[in-house]
């Protein structure tokens, strides 16, 4: 009879118990690692950004827009590179199930600005030359099935064009490929010249702009320029780096984020309470036992020992299968999410994470049933003094 | 001259044990100057009314508990002043407890209890199986080997725990009150199973009882009233010596 054998026999003595408390322990790693999994894709967005280029929107709210205009003036300004336009456009493909990231941009300097989108250079020349061009990555060109040269009617639940519609019409002119995996691959650009002329208002307006700026340049000290040189005007900017911007914009996330974190604390804590008391409870139930094993022999740390692997024997079971179905579950919803949150992973060092609070939870839901162990008479709890 | 030797070195020695515990306020003493000696092979039977503390004597025997004052030798080694960690190994060495209620454990079958204090040894798997087995032969349990607590008699578990108690080969039983809750018939059979470890093993038993049929068996009957009264009849002669 070895130690584990006895421990195994042990802790499936009430399989009722040892299968509800497990259960508990299933739900709160399932939720660990899935909440793992979102705050992946929420850091990956930031960590992805890039610190040269500086985001320059309304100062009011990103949903105002600004002339294109500004785009030659912050150009004229020392330690600027380049600059460039974008208009947010949204869009669905068919019906609004499929909605897709569509952005206006300006054609001459958009993709000199954002080198990450890999455009072979006769499709780039072709869709600059494509009034009603599109650029569409390869996973959306897989998904949809669409090719060079298709024709694509996409509808826009915010920009309704000259003739009256929010359906557009649009031809793809180039598939782009992920430099190196991280760039959000769901973006789909046309012109922000076709988009001026056909929309039937807002124009010569954009949403946001970028700025790149020289390697020695300050990049606060160019955002107070770029933002004081728009001061006084009708439309007064408020201009970071992009990190920040997309810092800001997930920032509605991480709250999410922090809620679910403190609601997963208060989960943890509650499980810790449950596999305490369960373990008290056991230990309580076999107390007789515990001073017969010590009475012929076992010492404290021994029997110990047998709590402490019983403890961490449900806690890995329920840290194993409770991150296994989170996995599963983030590898289905990454597809249904892949264009409003992409980035959803669980890193291996989340499995690492998991198994340290296993092993720690067992030495925490251990201490109580040590004590008694420890302080047990053994002739009190065996005997009568008769 | 060996054999006499090495009877001595495994007596019981109490050297004026006093006992007492903290009851709230009140402190209760249980022994007061007790003094006892058991022989090494004996068969002693402990008897006398309830509250006597004889399950106490029993607990200080096997290092269960520790005595307020006073020694407690046993094998020409004092016990009462061992730490705790050497206590257990002592205990697991050199006593096998027998309790009224048997303790096994409901989870493993008797093989596996029997082999319990043997997971202490260096002993592989094998040696401890074949010594368990043994011990359940002796008893007569060889039979119900892989059956659990749960489908064994109350007499078939109490056998159980008494295989469980030597087979690890110990000098000494303690048994409190171990046919308590047992019938006659089966109380018979334990006890001549005791008799038989005494008789045929040398095994030196302490026996707690109320049973007079049970202090039959013993070769050595104390009913503690009357021996802590001549103790104590004892020192007051002294003392006026």
């Amino acid at each position: 009879m070895s130690l584990f054998e006895l421990v195994l026999r042990n802790s499936f003595r009430k399989k009722t118990r040892f299968t509800l408390t497990c259960l508990s322990v299933i739900v709160a790693f399932f939720l660990l690692t899935t909440l793992a999994g979102i705050d992946h894709a929420l850091n990956a967005s930031v960590s992805n950004s890039n610190q040269y280029r500086l985001m320059t929107s309304h100062k009011i709210s990103i949903t105002r827009s600004l002339p294109i205009n500004y785009q030659q003036k912050i150009k004229a300004l020392t330690g600027v590179a380049d600059a460039s336009y974008v208009s947010w456009f949204g869009g669905y493909f068919q019906n609004e199930k499929n909605q897709l990231a569509v952005m206006a941009v300006d054609h001459h300097s958009y993709f000199d600005l954002f080198d990450e989108y890999q455009i072979p250079a006769e499709q780039l020349a072709s869709w600059k030359n494509t009034r009603t061009g599109l650029v569409i990555s390869q996973s959306i060109a897989d998904k949809y099935d669409w090719k060079i040269g298709d024709k694509i009617p996409l509808s826009s639940s915010i920009w309704m064009n000259k003739e009256g519609v929010f359906n557009w019409e649009f031809i793809v002119s180039a598939i782009y490929q992920k430099k190196d995996g991280t760039t959000d691959s769901n973006r789909i650009f046309f012109q922000h010249l076709y988009f001026d002329k056909a929309r039937a208002y807002a124009r010569n307006m954009a949403s946001w702009f970028s700025t790149k700026i020289t390697i020695d340049a300050d990049a606060e000290k160019v955002s107070k320029v770029i933002d004081k040189l728009f001061d006084n005007s009708d439309a007064a900017t408020r201009t970071t780096t992009e990190q920040v911007f997309v810092k800001e914009q997930a920032q509605q996330f991480v709250d999410m984020a922090m809620v679910i974190k403190v609601v997963l604390i208060a989960v943890f804590f509650t499980l810790l309470l449950i596999v305490c008391n369960t373990m008290i409870q056991v230990n309580r139930e076999r107390l007789n036992e515990v001073a017969m094993m010590k009475a012929i022999g076992f010492s404290s740390i021994s029997l110990v020992k047998q709590v402490y692997l019983e403890s961490l024997l449900m806690l890995t079971l329920g840290a194993v299968l409770g991150s296994l179905l989170a996995t599963l579950t983030l590898s289905q919803v990454q597809q249904q999410f892949i264009d409003f949150l992409p980035g959803i992973a669980i890193s291996p060092s989340h499995y690492l994470t998991v198994l340290i609070l296993a092993i720690s939870a067992a030495g925490l839901c251990s201490l109580f049933p040590a004590i008694t162990i420890k302080k047990l008479v053994i002739s009190e709890t065996l005997g009568a003094k008769s | 001259m060996n054999t006499s030797t090495e009877e001595q070195a495994n007596n019981i020695i109490f050297k004026d044990i006093n006992k007492s515990y903290s009851k709230g306020d009140n402190t209760v003493v249980v022994h007061d100057k007790f003094n006892l000696e058991i022989k090494s092979g004996d068969f002693v039977a402990l008897m006398g009314p309830s509250g006597l503390g004889k399950s106490t004597l029993l607990h200080l025997m096997g290092g269960l508990d520790r005595p307020t004052t006073g020694s407690v030798e046993i094998g020409g080694q004092r016990i009462d002043n061992l730490s705790e960690s050497k206590l257990t190994r002592w205990r697991a060495d050199n006593i096998g407890f027998i309790f009224q209620s048997h303790h096994l454990l409901p989870v493993l079958s008797a093989q596996g209890n029997v082999e319990l204090p043997l997971s202490l040894t260096p002993l592989n798997k094998k040696q401890r199986q074949q010594h368990a087995a043994t011990a359940l032969t002796l008893v007569g349990m060889a039979e119900r080997a892989e059956h659990f607590p749960k489908e064994l008699s109350g007499g078939q578990e109490q056998r159980v725990a008494i295989a469980r108690a030597i087979v690890s080969d110990p000098k000494i039983l303690l048994c409190d009150e171990p046919t308590g809750n047992l019938d006659r018939k089966t109380a018979d059979e334990i006890l001549a199973l005791l008799k038989k470890l005494n008789n045929d093993f040398g095994k030196t038993v302490v026996m707690v009882t109320h049973d007079l049929k049970a202090a039959e068996y013993a070769s050595r009957v104390i009913n503690l009233e009357e021996y802590i009264a001549q103790g104590q009849q004892q020192c007051v002669e002294e003392e006026l010596k």
